[in-house]
């Protein structure tokens, strides 16, 4: 990490690069949560230019998981004998009945766990319950998920199973790339889902939609620098996937975890929270692996939820609206009482707007 | 009204507001209560009360004895008061191995003999088990106010610097890194006594309010003055103390080391020509060793707690929102 | 979350214990081949998920040289 007086210097002389480049207002999703938990705690939103927008996109696991899912969750965890582990993320996630936070204060049993294979060990400690593992997340915690179902299989544990809630990145961002209705002009692509999947899966956001793109890491210099990188794309009429986190992102992406999640999942069409239902986009288990199924051991179906009136979220999150611009937000839409996605997770853009910008009223801005 | 959750307990907003609901059952006859951490009463004496639960009941550092008797003896020192007496109630759970439960008394008894504190009302009771998770300890503690000039939230005027005693988060990232099977090689928790650290600054006219940064750190410390003294608040990350090994922590478990526990890490709002003086006394004792001046209160933007980031960019302090949990994404 | 970790102990097969300052943490390895005790990794919920293959510090100086060059050509 470079010195803090040298990030300060070096922030803003990358500052002055990006207002050369700019030639006129730019729209730059940032589509992991993680980004947008890094600009806001960085203050980046604070510092760049007035004609660079930055919209937080779909990218952050818990915000896009969907009503549903997170019912069939606090239902699971309700069931007598069951113990449901998940990571910390999802724990306060709202339902149509409550969180898994709630469920927990009524008696249910709630294991949060800070990697998938915890889940194993749990379920060998307590042969007379059921441990669900809900996995949420990307291409990222998937492979994770996936070595846990290989490593159950191989010791035959029986109590175990898994309730698969993976989303894919590449088939959203297509959804969002191909609509006419939204302005996004480049993405800045998430690092760590590139770890494992590599760049080819984004070129078609620069050949077929004339996207600009960058791979970034999660340091303010790797954020910035990524933003520059799209702007000099965008006003250079050049659009490209390029890679600016090369220090832990192949080309080919990590190959065995890609085995692993072949191994393990199928794609299937679910549902995204506040954005509906995108082909592909999902992981099931394989057949294979169908004995670890909580679809079927516990007869789960999703029933397709209306979301909450007047939430926006779907706006949002395709970057339709601002937060502020959602009639709900900061108003009955808080972090502590949300009522949709984007105001659940820490992640969420709503909720960073609300933290980190006092509301949305910030005098430094959003 | 819903029913608590575990965030109620965390020291953030919901604490806060929760706090501010059952004050409000009592205001006939007790008025609004003030939000610190001690009361003072008429005659000069100060008085706090507190409950410890910490599980692990041992850590690198401490062990929930040291933690009872520092925590509300740190409650009194804040507001200037020098701890002399306190009154202890255990609360065990049936099967606690007294060997144990002794090992954790000689710790809080050694604490009361360096701040010549004397223990003079106490209580034991144990529950069935399964009814406590094997031992709470409550602890009220009285002292006198030495301060020469009143220390409290309502002092806190525009201009004073903003200092903090040490690096932040030490006592809450041990305990994280405990819960969440991370190993520290040398980490321990700042749980401490604070008085020998803020007795001679009670003799200082320009140190206007204190606080320990315990639950909910030093974040929502800082928010809560804000708001409470209508006031600004601007710091600067590059300032705040820290520890490597906290932030290393926090990396890994997505934390923000302003939200995580100290207890033996206070903050304090200096008047800014005193600031230089209260810098000198508190870097003459180990504990505060690497004071530093993290900020100033302003009359700008009330209400609000503002840090200027490592990066350049600014960003707004909010209360923790409650229980802190690990984040992977 | 992104922060490298450097491994300084293979207990087995699947697990290596990775340490970053004085904090350490027993990782999963099961996703990565050939790691080896000095290797700096990404570690992400318990997961090795990547080996360094460049020192970020690094890393991040020749990005700010680069957009600074290319901001000099504008």
């Amino acid at each position: 990490m470079p010195q803090v007086g040298d990030l300060r210097a070096k922030m803003s002389s990358l500052l002055e690069a990006l207002n050369k480049w700019l030639c006129g207002p730019i729209t730059v999703m940032e589509v992991c949560g993680t980004h947008t938990v890094s600009i806001f705690r960085s203050g980046i939103r604070t510092m760049l230019p007035k004609d660079v927008r930055l919209l937080s996109g779909p990218g952050c696991p818990v915000c896009v998981t969907d009503q549903a899912e997170v019912d069939a969750m606090v239902s699971l965890a309700k069931k007598p004998g069951v113990v449901l582990a998940t990571y910390g993320d999802m724990v306060r996630v709202p339902g149509s009945c409550g969180s898994l936070a709630e469920a927990r204060s009524c008696g249910a049993e709630v294991a949060v766990v800070g990697s998938a294979i915890q889940a194993l060990a749990l379920a060998e400690s307590m042969q007379d319950k059921e441990v669900v593992f809900a996995g949420i997340g990307f291409e990222t915690t998937a492979p994770a998920t996936a070595v846990l179902l290989r490593e159950a299989r191989r010791k035959n544990v029986k109590n175990l199973s898994v309730l698969s809630l993976h989303k894919l990145v590449p088939p959203v961002l297509r959804l969002l790339a191909s609509d006419p209705t939204l302005v996004i002009d480049g993405f800045l692509l998430p690092g760590h889902v590139s770890t494992i999947i590599g760049t080819a899966p984004y070129a078609f956001l620069a050949e077929e939609y004339g996207k600009a793109c960058a791979v970034a890491g999660f340091e303010p210099l790797d954020i910035m620098a990524g933003i520059v990188e799209i702007a000099r794309q965008i006003c250079g009429g050049r659009p490209a996937v390029r890679c600016l986190y090369g220090r832990v992102v192949r080309h080919e992406g990590n190959v065995k975890a890609q085995e692993l999640l072949g191994e393990v999942f199928r794609p299937a069409s679910v549902r995204w929270r506040g954005i509906g239902v995108v082909e592909a986009s999902g992981l099931v288990l394989a057949d294979d692996y169908s004995d670890f199924d909580a679809y079927s051991r516990f007869g789960i179906t999703l029933e397709e939820v209306n979301p909450p009136a007047g939430c926006r979220c779907g706006d949002v999150l395709a970057g339709r609206i601002a937060p502020l611009e959602c009639p709900l937000f900061g108003g009955s839409c808080t972090p502590q009482f949300p009522v949709g996605p984007c105001m659940v997770s820490s992640e969420g853009s709503c909720s960073a707007y609300y933290k980190y910008s006092s509301k949305g009223v910030s005098p430094w801005g959003a | 009204m819903g029913r608590l959750s575990l965030g109620h307990g965390s020291g953030g907003r919901l604490t806060n507001d929760l706090v501010k609901k059952i004050a409000s059952a009592f205001a006939r006859e007790s008025g609004m209560l003030e939000f610190e951490d001690c009361a003072l009463l008429p005659g000069g004496w100060g008085v706090t009360i507190d409950g410890f639960t910490v599980s692990p009941l041992s850590f690198p550092g401490g062990d929930i004895g040291k933690l009872a008797v520092c925590g509300s003896a740190n409650d009194l020192a804040v507001r200037g008061v020098r701890p002399l007496w306190l009154a202890m109630s255990l609360l065990a759970e049936e099967g606690l191995d007294e060997e144990e439960l002794f090992t954790y008394m000689r710790s809080a008894a050694s604490v009361c003999a360096e701040l010549g504190v004397q223990l003079v009302a106490g209580d034991t009771k144990v529950l069935p088990k399964g009814q406590a998770d094997r031992l709470y300890i409550a602890t009220c503690a009285m002292g006198k106010n030495e301060a020469i000039s009143p220390w409290g939230i309502k002092e806190i005027s525009p201009g004073d610097t903003v200092i903090v005693s040490g690096p932040v988060g030490r006592h809450g990232a041990v305990i994280a890194s405990l819960r969440y099977d991370i190993k520290l090689r040398e980490l321990e928790s700042d749980c401490a006594p604070l008085w020998p650290l803020i007795e001679p600054l009670t003799r200082l006219l320009g140190v206007h309010a204190a606080r320990d940064c315990t639950r909910g750190g030093l974040g929502t410390v800082l928010c809560e003055w804000a708001e409470v003294a209508n006031v600004g608040i601007e710091i600067d990350e590059e300032a705040i103390p820290a520890d490597g090994d906290v932030s290393a922590v926090s990396d890994i478990l997505g934390f923000d080391p302003l939200y995580l526990a100290c207890e033996g890490t206070a903050v304090f709002a200096v008047a800014s020509e005193w600031t230089e003086t209260v810098l000198e006394t508190m870097r003459s004792h180990p504990l505060g060793r690497s004071a530093a001046a993290i900020g100033k209160v302003t009359e700008a933007h009330p209400g609000l707690v503002g840090l200027r980031t490592s990066a350049g960019g600014m960003r707004v302090v909010d209360m923790q929102g409650g229980e802190l949990l690990p984040r992977i994404c | 979350m992104a922060v490298p970790h450097k491994v300084v102990e293979i207990m087995d097969e699947n697990r290596a214990l990775v340490s970053t300052g004085g904090v350490e943490l027993e990782v999963r390895t099961d996703l990565i081949e050939g790691l080896q005790v000095g290797d700096v990794v990404l570690v992400h919920a318990g997961f090795v998920i990547e080996k360094y293959n460049q020192d970020e510090g690094e890393e991040l100086e020749s990005l700010w040289e680069e957009v600074m060059q290319f901001a000099s050509g504008r």
